[in-house]
């Protein structure tokens, strides 16, 4: 049977040279880019959210890029100026996405940095956005008949109040809030040597 | 990065001449002959010789005269009951 | 069809089959428990569109994990344990040998489905990578999957290489090549050296290519199988499928950066993407003017057999969700489709109308003869067909129209982004119940499978197929 390692071979063939162009190529190219100064390491706190983010699956449906004017109109949005490879230095796994059922949020920390509309919108997202369908998640937080010292209580409006009681953000929430705080990307990028790479 | 990039040149310029070995490997070998035998190589005297239902008159003639005689599909021969009850 | 008289060895279709039945009704029967279960994690993800507030206290029912346990449980649990089955059953016909080591092969399918239950459950609890088609986590389950497929692809090569067929039909290369395939995509995917647009690159790389070259590969081996067997007639012109299968091997592995057009990655790396998509019509052409030629004139035939009713189906959606890829590939489309439900409907023409469709037809067609007897009801055939044609139709219009109105919203920077969201809502209520309509389909096809599994054994004749027929095999040939 000879015929099938000629078979096996041409295969094998084929899908290495799409592995040395899509993969081993870029790889190369990429691995020159330094890191952007304005686009710091994720503090322990950040990297802690960053893993709910992922664990829930945030990037289901919410993007984390943003494309450039002569393609689409993403910036008149106010979503932030056109991403770079330099704004996904730290990012591993990568989350740019592939869905906006909800809007992109690589710039959400700068369009929205109050923390506690996210821990109020992560707890009931229609208290704050009434026409929203984003999942509520109720589990980052806990309801206690008082709160503790230390503390970082939600005060949901009504209809979603509960009376003698309050709602108080686990850590887990904390951290999430704080990761999508730290998401701003709105500085000009510095140039960097990797002159071929897109807007 | 020239270091690198001829790394990556010669890596594609080798795994296209293996392809194309193996492409000559392939016709060398006979992966190119006789291609008629090989489409019909799944094929044995009950398929070919089956009465299809759903053949017109000139089809089921043809297929008599290239195969011989028919022979009698049994229940569920295509692959399921939908000659009872369903369709 | 040549003449046998050189013939010094004979074989029967019961030889063949014998072997592989057992790891084969293995794979099978869990691919359908499989596919109910991600028929239910595909309904509640898709009810959280829907209702929002349902079951939000739980974090395993949350959308976001919920969605990727579906994903991961109707690819690698029901598509790909369906795949093994198919292909430990079809390989041993192919080239005229009985299954190698059917124990490491059923072995490896047990195994496989170990794998993917720890995954899901990983999946539900949080415990995920974040990359699209590679949840499962890569410290615990992709070995699993690994070693399970290795078995597997050991004893198909075992029985491809102690083959005594004069010929490797086009299945065999499509089968064997998606076992070389996989495991290099696969492994590819999982390295964890990868991070920001580079992880990217390679997340697309791999979540396009398992689409073409595990699913569509098995799935057009099983085609070129199925047509030409149950009409009696070779396929139309085997010169095509050679260009097929080779334009394929070379094309479809550089799509991958067309899921992320626009996206902040070299511009080179995306317009080689898109020309190698456009470059797709042809091996998509060859394959759909070969199957059309094949059954013109032979349509009637769609009456009579329920596994080309489905294989064929899922041959036609195999050419539109192509041409489909094709052209969103296309930057005009790109920008309004990308991000939206449209992308949803896509993966659903290809992974349910054309991969899965063609499975359900070869199960049709593979298990009378596994266990010798035949399916007991038609009208459960015909219901789960009909079930199963309405729902993924009805899928795929309203989020395909969803999608583009979602797609025109988002592109107008005038109108809120409140629009894009009321803009896909009723359409997201439409694929709920074409969800529901799905999972019935399903349960109607589990059903049936449970009434032919456990009738007892047929008293009697065997059906006339189930003959031990002999099957020709020729000497060793000069070249072989």
């Amino acid at each position: 049977m000879t015929r099938i390692w000629a078979l096996l071979l041409g295969a094998t063939a084929a899908m290495t040279f799409a592995l040395v162009v899509l993969v081993a190529i870029p790889r190369v190219q990429l691995r020159t880019l330094e890191p952007d100064p304005q686009v710091p390491p994720y503090t322990a706190t950040q990297l802690a959210g960053r893993r709910i983010y992922v664990s829930e699956g945030c990037v289901y449906c919410h993007s984390q890029q943003v494309r450039d004017p002569s393609f689409t109109y993403d910036t008149l949005r106010g979503w932030g100026r056109p991403s770079v490879p330099t704004d996904y230095s730290w990012d591993t796994p990568h989350l740019l996405g592939t869905m906006r059922t909800g809007p992109d949020l690589i710039n959400v920390g700068s369009r929205l940095p109050d923390r506690s509309w996210h821990l109020l919108h992560l707890y009931q997202p229609r208290a704050v956005v009434p026409w929203s369908i984003m999942p509520a998640f109720p589990y980052l937080f806990e309801v206690k008949p008082a709160a503790a010292d230390g503390d970082v209580v939600v005060v949901p409006p009504s209809p979603y109040a509960l009376p003698g009681r309050v709602v108080v953000a686990r850590p887990g929430a904390l951290a999430l809030v704080d990761y999508l705080l730290s998401l701003d990307r709105t500085k000009p990028p510095v140039a960097t040597p990797a002159a071929g790479a897109a807007p | 990065m020239l270091v690198s990039s001829a790394v990556v040149v010669s890596v594609g310029l080798l795994l296209g001449a293996i392809g194309l070995g193996a492409f000559i490997w392939a016709f060398w070998v006979g992966a190119f002959e006789s291609l008629d035998e090989q489409a019909r190589c799944i094929l044995d005297e009950r398929d070919l010789r089956m009465r299809r239902p759903w053949e017109t008159p000139g089809q089921a003639r043809e297929r008599r005269r290239l195969y011989g005689g028919p022979l009698e599909p049994g229940p569920g021969e295509w692959g399921g009951a939908l000659g009872r009850g369903g369709r | 069809m040549t003449a046998p008289a050189a013939s010094t060895d004979v074989v029967t279709l019961r030889d063949l089959d014998e072997p592989g039945r057992v790891p084969a009704l293995v794979a099978f029967v869990s691919a359908v428990a499989w596919l109910l279960v991600g028929s239910l994690l595909g309904l509640v993800a898709s009810l959280k569109f829907n209702f929002p507030d349902w079951w939000t206290g739980w974090a395993p029912a949350t959308f976001g994990r919920v969605r990727a346990a579906h994903l991961n449980a109707m690819i690698y649990g029901w598509a790909s344990l369906a795949m093994l089955g198919i292909s430990v059953w079809l390989v041993p016909r192919l080239v005229h040998a009985p299954l190698r080591w059917p124990r490491v092969a059923t072995g490896g399918i047990v195994f496989w489905n170990g794998a993917i239950l720890v995954g899901v459950l990983a999946l539900l609890a949080g415990w995920t990578d974040g990359l699209e088609w590679l949840e499962f986590p890569r410290s615990v389950v992709d070995p699993m999957l690994i070693v399970a497929g290795g078995m597997v692809g050991v004893t198909l090569l075992g029985t491809v290489l102690g083959g005594r067929a004069r010929h490797l039909y086009v299945s065999v290369w499509y089968v064997a090549a998606a076992f070389v395939w996989f495991p290099i995509i696969f492994v590819t995917g999982n390295l964890p050296v990868f991070r920001g647009v580079e992880s990217a690159a390679v997340n697309w790389f791999y979540a396009h290519n398992a689409l073409g070259f595990w699913l569509t590969a098995i799935g057009l081996g099983a085609v070129y199988y199925f047509i030409p067997k149950v009409l009696g007639r070779p396929i139309y012109s085997y010169q095509l499928s050679l260009l097929g299968f080779w334009t394929l091997a070379f094309f479809y592995a550089l799509n991958g950066m067309h899921h992320l057009i626009g996206g902040p990655l070299p511009t080179w790396m995306i317009t080689t993407s898109i020309v190698a998509s456009v470059l797709m019509v042809i091996p998509v052409a060859a394959v759909a003017v070969n199957h059309h030629m094949s059954m013109v004139g032979r349509f009637a035939s769609l009456r009579y057999s329920p596994t080309l009713r489905f294989v064929v189906l899922g041959a036609v959606a195999y050419t539109a969700v192509s041409l489909q890829g094709i052209f969103t590939a296309f930057r005009e489309v790109n920008r309004i489709t990308h991000f939206t439900h449209w992308t949803i409907a896509h993966s659903h023409v290809g992974v349910y109308a054309f991969v899965t469709f063609v499975m359900f037809g070869s199960v049709y067609y593979v298990i009378p003869r596994l266990v010798g007897r035949d399916w007991p009801d038609g009208r459960l055939i015909a219901w789960h067909f009909w079930l199963a044609l309405g729902g993924i139709g009805a899928f795929v219009l309203a989020l395909n129209l969803g999608g583009v109105l979602q797609g025109l919203a988002l592109m107008d920077p005038q109108v809120p982004f409140q629009a894009s969201v009321e803009a896909a809502a009723p359409w997201l209520a439409v694929r709920s119940l074409a969800g529901v309509v799905l999972t019935a389909a399903h349960l109607v096809f589990a059903w049936h499978l449970w009434k032919v599994l456990r009738r007892a054994p047929t008293v009697g004749p065997l059906p006339p197929w189930h003959d031990p027929r002999p099957v020709v095999v020729p000497p060793p040939g000069p070249w072989s």
